[in-house]
């Protein structure tokens, strides 16, 4: 088995970005990382009017690294990860607005997760079979069913205009930044691990050439789904806190496509199958649609200027904002000639 | 309670429109294995466009405007954006879905998100079979067919369509045999999105126009086309047939909520006991 | 993912004349981008506008219908207006605006920030009542005055701050009346079609939306008992709903003279296309919200021709105060794009602004976090003429404290007919609205479709 995986990892050193990560980050690098940590963990402090934008791009930093460490290391493209998250933020509202509104969270959280996991399981078994486009196609379409049926349960679901009857976390900004930055870091950190280790290996050499990990005797199903419940907690965690950081849930900000869409625009902005890619997107992307391009284009035009800020770059930078940025400073610290 | 014939009816009218919809989807997907997420926003842009030039000229050159619009539309997108991002599937679908989420927004700014319907080319409603149906619906129906059978006889008899045809087979080969690969596919672009542009305007007036309306064309095409077997465009109609009466029964039968369900229960089963679809071919990597 | 990019010359000076440039300039930009707007934030004030600086009045509508943006234009008026008088306290007034793009997160956002950062002292807004609802908790935890002046839910103020004053007591509806005398009204006006036509059997279709339960559950029985109508059909339908035939058909069906209906996420235009091509024999009748506008005679290329919607202001056809009409006049006057009405919103925005300025005045403060019962205690004694009518609230113990009283000539909910021409037209272009109820202040008849017969 261990022959296997260094063969593994032979082969995906041979990919760039394996080697970017594998190698020791340099003094700029580190220098990057260090500031950048630093001034995340002190927004409230040297910019307060933007407290609630980064607080909110918190969450989406969960989402964004949920998705990333299965289709962007295995490139299973999945087109429905708000399935996921939507899923587990319904399951919160529909427990308080039908069973007990005052029904504490110490229950309704694990709840949700565990919700979100089972179905999204349920979801990945057939559909990890099937290859490319077939399994995009069937995460989209989890998606539009999901919302479907939001819709035509509408008694339970309060249909389009959503449920009000979850509980806030918090009223104050402050509080509400700290409340997500703590799970987001902490996850961002754990799959950032899984990255690394083996299983993250493998994932990513999934993501280059299946057949060629699957002859090397490696059980490539097992490895996909483990790497869907990977991608499957932390959407479940994010869907439920984003159901208390606003205090109610409706299709339009957690199921529809477009929130799934927003997910894979990040990662691949960021750079997909870095992990720290697309926390970098998570916080450039929500920042410029929700407090820069707001500022000055109002809050219509400002789609219009975010998406063609995404499809410049998804055509010029294919491999990712982040990717290149430390590239560059692979290079200024003297390291990795082509 | 309902006639089997309104059933008929009903279902005829509504698939022929869905037909219409899934055709230029089916095209760029069976020939050059490109998912082209904005479709649904050519169908709109027919629509949009259709209401612009109805804005100053009368309905039926509107309807060949938009035809022409969303045609040309579609050109410029593959000679502008997808022609360098088509080696990569996953761009692809990302740029395409891009630019229908700015044509979108585009057009909110400019018209707001206020549904409005086209003003029919030929007006008018007859009471058949226990239900009524506009002459609109029925002049959709006929043109419907008609555009299909023309679809039929060019990629059959004429040389581009032949050669449409030959390079979805294989590139390689075709590029061997002498084919401008490059003009082909811009000929097929132009061609589904001239369909797109049809599908527009009769969806449009029949159902609402408005800049979100991309999203609900976008889907159906997509499962039509699943359903009925990508490269085959005997299956993209049947599946299109095949959804509009199940929509039909299903709103008839169990109720209007419910009208999309079962569209998307029979994908799923389609996509994991028969991914090619009742008669396409398998999907080549 | 293969890396295109590699090919040409590695080295990269520090001006960055490689390939890399676009790149560097872009984060570069950015980066200056984000001071630039950082040192803007930090200047933004805090707190809620306790001190001697301008006063913010926060207005979120959903700006990308026309009914929120008929609204939000009409604040634009609300603020010049009250700063032509002195502003408030002699302090100048200023808008901030905020789209809740009918979503309740969204919402949520607005309230969170205008509060905490931008220092708001009053809010207005919301159109759906779902979103107003969904922010409510919110907006009574956090004590900002908020004057709802466009959705109608009951539940807004009797759930709300029937049930729980000290909570939500900083919560006010202006405008429009709430559905449940909505519904109500509505039978009176089925009994005002059945005295001029003779219609007594009516079929009541409305979208399954919050707003609209009451006309599910009171219309029907009113019609019913008080005024001896026949309703054969009482009929929910699901908000996205796109082919219309089969519900037509079913109206048909029963035979019914008129449709009562009650839409608003629908927007009606395929409806309507379907029943005017297809002659289907009923009226068109009820509250349609897309139908407020003026702009709908050119989205349904004449299809409304007929139909009736009930709105606040009457569309500023008819003088419910002496201030309606004038107000609608000055709106033509300096917005020529859509809507070229203020919609039924417009009127409850503009009439908040004044109502606000009047408690503040009499309480001598907008200082909300620790003087907001000086604020409520003025704002409910208020009696204020408005656009949309003579503005008073129900008291504490009422039914439905802080919701705006109802009347003819209180508030009151006057229904609007499409005719081809009338005489004060207000609308741009073909089409012309004439208010035809209540009768104390209609400006024409009420016309049956011509091909009723």
């Amino acid at each position: 088995m261990s022959e296997s995986v260094t063969a593994v990892e032979e082969e995906s050193s041979e990919n760039v970005l394996g080697r970017v990560f594998n190698a020791e980050a340099n003094r700029y690098q580190m220098g990057f990382l260090a500031v950048a940590f630093l001034g995340l963990i002190t927004v409230p402090m040297w910019n307060p009017g933007w407290t609630y934008v980064f607080a909110f791009a918190n969450i989406w930093v969960i989402f964004a690294v949920s998705w990333d460490i299965i289709s962007g290391h295995t490139n299973y493209i999945s087109f429905g990860h708000s399935f996921l998250s939507g899923l587990a933020a319904y399951t919160t509202a529909l427990l308080t607005f039908n069973v007990d509104p005052n029904m504490s969270i110490y229950i309704t959280f694990p709840v949700s997760v565990a919700v979100a996991v089972v179905a999204g399981l349920a979801f990945a078994l057939p559909s990890l079979r099937l290859s490319g486009p077939y399994f995009s196609l069937l995460t989209f379409v989890s998606v539009l069913i999901a919302t479907k049926a939001v819709y035509i349960f509408s008694g339970y679901t309060n249909g389009e205009m959503g449920i009000s009857t979850v509980s806030v976390l918090t009223f104050d900004n402050t509080e509400m930044f700290y409340l997500t930055l703590v799970p987001a870091l902490l996850i961002a950190a754990i799959l950032l691990y899984i990255s690394r280790s083996n299983v993250g290996l493998v994932l990513k050499a999934i993501g280059q050439n299946e057949r060629a990990v699957e002859s090397a005797g490696l059980d490539t199903t097992r490895f996909k789904l483990w790497g869907f419940i990977y991608s499957a907690i932390p959407m479940g965690v994010g869907g439920a806190l984003l159901a208390h950081f606003f205090g109610n849930v409706e299709p339009i900000a957690f199921l529809i496509v477009d929130r799934s869409i927003e997910m894979i625009a990040i990662a691949a902005v960021g750079g997909m199958g870095t992990i720290l890619g697309p926390v970098g997107g998570a916080y450039l992307l929500i920042f410029l649609r929700d407090e820069l391009f707001r500022a000055f284009l109002g809050p219509n035009a400002r789609w219009v200027a975010l998406w063609s800020v995404v499809l410049i770059l998804l055509v010029t930078s294919p491999d990712g904002l982040f990717t290149r940025f430390w590239r560059l400073l692979d290079r200024l610290g003297g390291g990795g000639s082509e | 309670m309902v006639d089997v014939l309104t059933i008929l009816v009903t279902g005829a009218m509504i698939s022929s429109v869905y037909a219409l919809i899934a055709i230029g989807f089916s095209l760029i997907y069976g020939v050059r294995g490109v998912i082209n997420l904005s479709h649904g926003a050519l169908i709109m842009i027919g629509a949009f466009g259709y209401l612009i030039i109805n804005g100053v000229a009368p309905e039926w050159v509107a309807f060949i405007g938009a035809i022409a619009v969303a045609g040309l539309a579609s050109l410029v997108l593959y000679l502008g954006l997808v022609r360098y991002t088509e080696h990569d599937v996953v761009i692809t679908f990302l740029a395409t879905v891009v630019v229908a989420l700015i044509v979108q927004q585009l057009l909110t700014l400019q018209f707001s998100l206020a549904p409005r319907s086209l003003s029919p080319l030929v007006p008018g409603g007859i009471p058949v079979a226990g239900t009524r149906v506009r002459v609109y619906q029925i002049v959709a129906f006929v043109l419907s067919w008609v555009a299909l059978g023309l679809l039929y006889l060019f990629v059959r008899r004429t040389k581009l369509g032949r050669s449409i045809l030959a390079t979805s087979m294989s590139e390689k080969g075709a590029k061997l045999n002498g084919v401008n690969v490059l003009y082909v596919n811009a000929a097929t672009w132009l061609v589904a999105g001239a369909f797109a542009g049809f599908a527009g305007v009769f969806l449009g007036s029949l159902q609402s126009t408005s800049p979100t309306m991309w999203v609900n064309a976008l889907g159906l095409a997509f499962i039509i086309v699943t359903i009925g077997g990508v490269g085959s465009i005997k299956g993209t109609i049947i599946a299109a047939y095949l959804i509009g009466f199940l929509e039909t029964l299903t709103v008839s039968f169990v109720g209007a909520e419910w009208r999309g369900m079962f569209a998307l229960l029979l994908l799923i089963g389609i996509i994991i006991a028969r991914p090619q679809g009742l008669f396409g071919r398998e999907f080549i990597e | 993912m293969v890396d295109n990019n590699r090919s040409g010359a590695s080295s990269s000076d520090s001006s960055g004349r490689t390939g890399r440039v676009p790149r560097r300039r872009f984060l570069k930009a950015t980066g200056a981008a984000a001071i630039a707007t950082s040192v803007a934030g930090c200047t933004s004030s805090l707190g809620g506008g306790g001190g001697g600086g301008t006063i913010k009045l926060g207005h979120m509508a959903p700006v990308q219908l026309d009914m929120g943006k008929g609204s939000m234009r009409s604040a634009r008026m609300m603020v010049d207006a009250l700063n032509e008088e002195g502003g408030i306290m002699d302090r100048e007034v200023e808008l901030v605006e905020g789209d809740t793009q009918l979503s309740a997160s969204q919402a949520n956002q607005l309230v969170q920030q205008w509060v905490n950062q931008e220092g708001v002292s009053m809010i207005s807004g919301t159109f759906a009542s779902e979103t107003m609802l969904g922010i409510e908790e919110r907006v009574g935890n956090l004590n900002v005055p908020f004057i709802d002046t466009g959705a109608a839910s009951p539940r807004i103020t009797q759930d709300h701050v029937g049930e729980d004053y000290e909570t939500y007591k900083n919560v006010f509806r202006c405008n429009p009346v709430n559905a449940d005398f909505q519904a109500d009204l509505l039978a009176d006006y089925a009994a005002f079609l059945s005295d001029t036509h003779g219609w007594n059997s009516f079929a009541v279709v409305v979208e399954d939306a919050a707003w609209t339960q009451p006309f599910t559950d009171r219309t029907p029985g009113r019609m019913e008992d008080e005024h001896g109508l026949t309703v054969e059909m009482n009929r929910r339908i699901s908000p996205d709903t796109t082919d219309f035939t089969p519900i037509l058909d079913s109206v048909e069906e029963t035979g019914a003279k008129a449709m009562l209906k009650a839409i608003s996420h629908i927007s009606g235009t395929g409806m309507l296309a379907s029943w005017g091509d297809n002659e289907y024999p009923f009226a068109q009748e009820g509250v349609n919200v897309a139908s407020m506008s003026p702009q709908y005679w050119s989205d349904t290329n004449g299809g409304c021709l007929y139909e009736t919607t009930a709105e606040s202001g009457a569309g500023g056809t008819a003088p419910v105060t002496e201030k309606t009409v004038p107000f609608t006049e000055d709106y033509i006057e300096r917005f020529d794009s859509r809507p070229t009405l203020p919609m039924y919103m417009g009127f409850g925005t503009m009439d908040a602004g004044f109502i606000f300025k009047n408690a503040a005045e009499a309480a001598g403060t907008v200082d909300f976090e620790n003087n907001i019962d000086d604020i409520v205690a003025e704002m409910e004694a208020t009696d204020y003429t408005g656009t949309a009518g003579q503005v008073q609230f129900y008291g504490r113990d009422h039914d439905y404290p802080h919701d705006v009283k109802f009347g003819d000539d209180l508030v009151p909910f006057p229904v609007t007919q499409w005719q081809e021409e009338a005489e004060n037209d207000m609308i741009e272009g073909d089409g012309a609205k004439v208010c035809v109820w209540p009768e104390s202040f209609a400006t024409g008849d009420h016309v049956p479709p011509q091909w009723m017969g």
